[in-house]
């Protein structure tokens, strides 16, 4: 789908802070951060990743991205395990703007509830309310501001 | 019927500095006042002990001289929300302010922040006599000079944590011993380049202001802007606690303190002959964003536009686009005359590819820090 300049994929799961989740045809799920947060958030500065075998729930703040001043959070979208983080943002953290779904993914996990846990999610046609939301406060914001 | 004001909190600390850790701790705490304890917003108006605080995700190592710090007893630490460092002490208030992002008056998401906030602190100024505005990203300036930084963070639940510090009068000699920044050597050569980018409430008002109105005036502009009233008040016996967990855990803790968690810092310099004359330009970086950039040379300009130059530099991306994005933000048909953007865009590059590792910075290293 594709919604006034922001792109978000059908096949992906989103929480209600921005991160999205890919379920994997292994059962595992990546995760990183949807591309209206990234064009809102402008160029990030800096991200500060969970590790490595923390265990996360659904919601939970589980990382920070900064982005000039403002620090934003890093929701995991399910409860489970982390097993691998993406080490090319070290690097080259720019990549959650330029590649948000792609090469700038945050983190892979095992989730543990996923079934029961997706239904917090906003998938299909949901996303298209919910996003309206999103940029209509934004675009209000916007105008307060000019 | 007579409809009743709504309270909100004010914690007040009038009649002491406090410590870096306890100030940094008691603003962390307003968020879980709010998001878990129940509590209306809560303003925390206070002035630190003569202290060096760093922004969430710098190099403290580098951005600090630490044993200059040491030597003149100036306490360092590190707070929750982002951007520079900023120096403390007496004649500087130190503002914190925990509010739920749900609260309408706040405007929406982090902008709304930022715009509803710079608003509350230019009446704030009015108050005093100072006739300020705000820059983007995030300094309220009067004619091209900074007189307070802002900053925030997303803390807990829908809480968010902002933060202000606003210049009553300044040092900057201090700030120049124990910092490092690419405009100590504008200093070396004889020209504070800083009071031409400073500017504090004493010296646009040219009379002593006294952080006592200072306070006031804020305290008066947070009651209008919102409509509220504030009621003094102390910790509560729960908050005590969590907030002594916060200070002890967090800003007494040498892996907060020296949290290699951050972007890796450089510094460098340029210089350019242009036909508008010598044009120079001192960097640092954070990672691959622009930290801090001075612009300076022989060419004409004005400190003001100057100033709106390297404030719309900060934070952006290091790459060709992006910063001719930046410059075309402010830039005007000879806002430095004889130099064109894509010449400032060269030198900047220039001085990018000059950057050395400033002596202190250590290799960010994820596996040996804990998270906040």
């Amino acid at each position: 789908m594709e919604l006034e300049g922001y792109v978000l994929p059908d096949e992906l799961y989103y929480h209600e802070e921005h991160s999205w989740a890919r379920i994997e045809k292994d059962g595992t799920v990546t995760v990183g951060m949807n591309d209206f947060f990234q064009k809102e958030a402008g160029d990030i500065v800096f991200v500060d990743m969970p590790e490595e075998d923390d265990e996360v729930e659904q919601g939970e703040v589980c990382g920070k991205i900064q982005s000039r001043k403002w620090i934003g959070k890093l929701c995991s979208p399910l409860t489970g395990e982390i097993f691998e983080i993406n080490e090319e943002l070290e690097d080259e953290v720019t990549l959650i703007n330029s590649d948000p779904y792609g090469a700038g993914w945050i983190f892979k996990m095992k989730a543990a509830n996923l079934e029961e846990e997706k239904a917090n999610l906003y998938h299909g046609e949901s996303v298209g309310q919910w996003i309206s939301e999103e940029i209509a406060k934004a675009e209000e914001e916007k105008a307060k501001a000019s | 019927m007579t409809l009743k004001t709504e309270k909100w909190r004010l914690l007040e600390d009038r009649r002491r500095l406090v410590p870096t850790a306890g100030g940094l701790a008691v603003d962390d705490l307003l968020a879980y006042s709010i998001s878990d304890y129940g509590s209306p917003p809560i303003l925390h108006l206070y002035t630190f002990e003569p202290a060096a605080i760093v922004g969430k995700y710098q190099d403290i190592r580098a951005v600090l001289k630490l044993d200059r710090c040491r030597e003149r007893g100036i306490a360092y630490n590190r707070r929750s929300t982002g951007g520079g460092t900023v120096i403390m002490g007496p004649d500087v208030l130190a503002l914190g302010f925990g509010i739920s992002l749900r609260d309408k008056r706040i405007g929406n998401g982090v902008s709304g922040v930022f715009r509803v906030m710079s608003g509350v602190l230019l009446r704030a100024l009015e108050h005093l006599g100072v006739s300020a505005g705000f820059r983007p990203k995030n300094d309220l300036e009067v004619g091209g000079k900074k007189l307070a930084g802002l900053s925030a963070s997303a803390e807990v639940g829908d809480c968010v944590l902002f933060h202000a510090s606003i210049l009553v009068d300044f040092n900057v000699d201090l700030m120049l011993d124990i910092m490092n920044t690419p405009a100590q050597k504008i200093y070396d050569k004889g020209y504070s380049c800083f009071s031409e980018r400073l500017t504090t409430i004493r010296n646009e008002t040219h009379r002593n202001v006294t952080m006592e109105e200072t306070i006031n005036a804020v305290r008066s502009s947070f009651e209008e802007a919102f409509g509220i009233r504030f009621v003094s008040s102390e910790l509560t016996s729960r908050e005590r606690e969590k907030a002594a967990d916060l200070e002890k855990g967090r800003y007494c803790d040498e892996d907060w303190i020296f949290s290699h968690r951050h972007p890796p810092s450089n510094m460098g310099e340029a210089l350019m002959k242009t036909p508008g004359g010598l044009l120079q330009v001192y960097l640092s970086t954070a990672g691959h964003a622009i930290d801090q950039v001075i612009i300076t040379g022989d060419f004409f300009s004005t400190t003001e536009q100057l100033n709106r130059l390297e404030s719309a530099l900060k934070w952006t991306l290091a790459d060709p686009d992006r910063i001719l994005e930046a410059i075309g933000e402010v830039w005007e048909p000879d806002l430095i005359y004889g130099v064109s953007p894509e010449e400032l865009k060269d030198v900047i590059l220039a001085a990018k590819a000059n950057c050395d590792t400033v002596p202190g910075h250590q290799r960010p290293d994820r596996t040996s820090q804990g998270r906040a």
